[in-house]
């Protein structure tokens, strides 16, 4: 019964855990907290990096027009937006304007994207955001034979109005609005 | 070191108790006296009593510690290992705790980062569903620029407009034949 009293290893077991561990215990917590701040930190680094450039985007709307001139002023209730600029001139050559198409499209940068008109075709293509707060746009317009209108590229605070302007034979017009947020 | 023949020693019955002394003569002399037996049944209690005491302190010491002291012995009797993978994964055993404690710090930390990232665009990263850019406020825009501007067949005149909306660039095209009057 002697032999199985743990009277010395008890005692030996418990200097020695208490000094091992008392020294131990600052080191290791040490550790543990570099361990946990150089892991913390890679991970948080890796979380907020930058998504790739190639995912810029804008969301432009492209209202199609069709400018009359006769006897009765009337603008399409759909075209309120645009109401206050077609009553001033240049667009007062006109009083009647008929909304013919609205597109809403997300241009992503360098891919030309069709706009589908009534009248003839337009593509668009964002080609680069500027400032954060501008967009540089490259826009084609061709006119019901396919023959190209217009080939421009204009830089233009998001908000902002560029109206392409087609004068028609017959003294009509052809409208084509696009602003970008 | 006569040894009473008549009746048995407190030692004699102690070490009868612990099983170190198995004596013929001795079983039977305790058989034959009372009070030896009286004193045999005591000593076995005690026994009892202390071995159940040393036991149930043994239960009382935390898992912890116990797996600590084993951890510490293991690590004394294990060999050291020498291949780099070994010591990678000796390393991970005996950080195990430490990297757990790591990944699950870098998990809430780079949550809050993705909470905490502001949803405002940089540099024309979408940051909202729609549009990348931001409007700045009419006052503060730039006045649009023409960077190229092409119309086959026909002219064109730019004209610039200012309202309390902002600015509206106007791209007049007037074809060549409706110019010639043809």
């Amino acid at each position: 019964m002697s032999d199985r009293v743990p009277g010395p290893t008890t005692s030996g077991t418990g200097s020695g855990t208490g000094s091992g561990t008392g020294s131990g215990t600052g080191g290791t917590a040490a550790r543990r907290v570099t361990i946990a701040v150089t892991l913390a930190v890679v991970v948080a680094l890796i979380g907020s990096a930058k998504p790739a450039r190639a995912d810029v985007t804008t969301e432009c709307d492209f209202l199609e027009i069709s400018a009359k001139t006769g006897a009765k002023p009337a603008i399409d209730g759909e075209l309120q937006r645009v109401e206050k600029k077609l009553k001033k001139p240049p667009f007062s050559t006109w009083n009647q304007f008929k909304l013919l198409s609205h597109t809403k499209k997300t241009l992503a940068k360098k891919k030309p994207e069709p706009v589908g008109l009534k009248i003839g075709a337009a593509t668009a293509t964002l080609v680069e955001i500027v400032d954060k707060s501008k967009v540089r746009l490259t826009i084609t317009m061709d006119d019901e034979k396919g023959k190209q209108v217009a080939n421009n590229t204009a830089t233009v605070e998001a908000g902002d109005y560029v109206i392409f302007v087609h004068e028609l034979a017959n003294n009509d017009g052809h409208l084509l609005s696009l602003t970008c947020n | 070191m006569t040894r009473p023949s008549t009746a048995s020693t407190d030692l004699e019955l102690m070490e009868h108790a612990d099983g170190e002394l198995t004596d013929g003569e001795l079983a039977a002399r305790i058989e034959r006296d009372p009070e030896a037996r009286a004193k045999l049944a005591s000593i076995e209690q005690v026994g009892a009593l202390v071995r159940g005491h040393l036991e149930l302190s043994a239960d009382a010491v935390p898992d912890a510690k116990l797996a600590a002291m084993w951890r510490r012995i293991d690590e004394q009797l294990v060999a050291p290992t020498t291949g780099l993978w070994s010591r990678v994964m000796a390393w991970f055993d005996r950080y195990r705790g430490h990297v757990i404690t790591g990944a699950v710090s870098a998990g809430a930390v780079a949550a809050l980062a993705l909470i905490l990232r502001p949803s405002a665009p940089d540099g024309g990263v979408p940051g909202r569903a729609g549009g990348a850019i931001s409007a700045v406020p009419v006052a503060l825009r730039a006045t649009p620029e023409i960077d190229a501007l092409e119309t086959p067949g026909g002219s064109s005149t730019v004209i610039n407009l200012d309202d309390e909306d902002g600015h509206t660039t106007v791209i007049w095209v007037t074809p060549a034949d409706t110019v010639e009057g043809i």
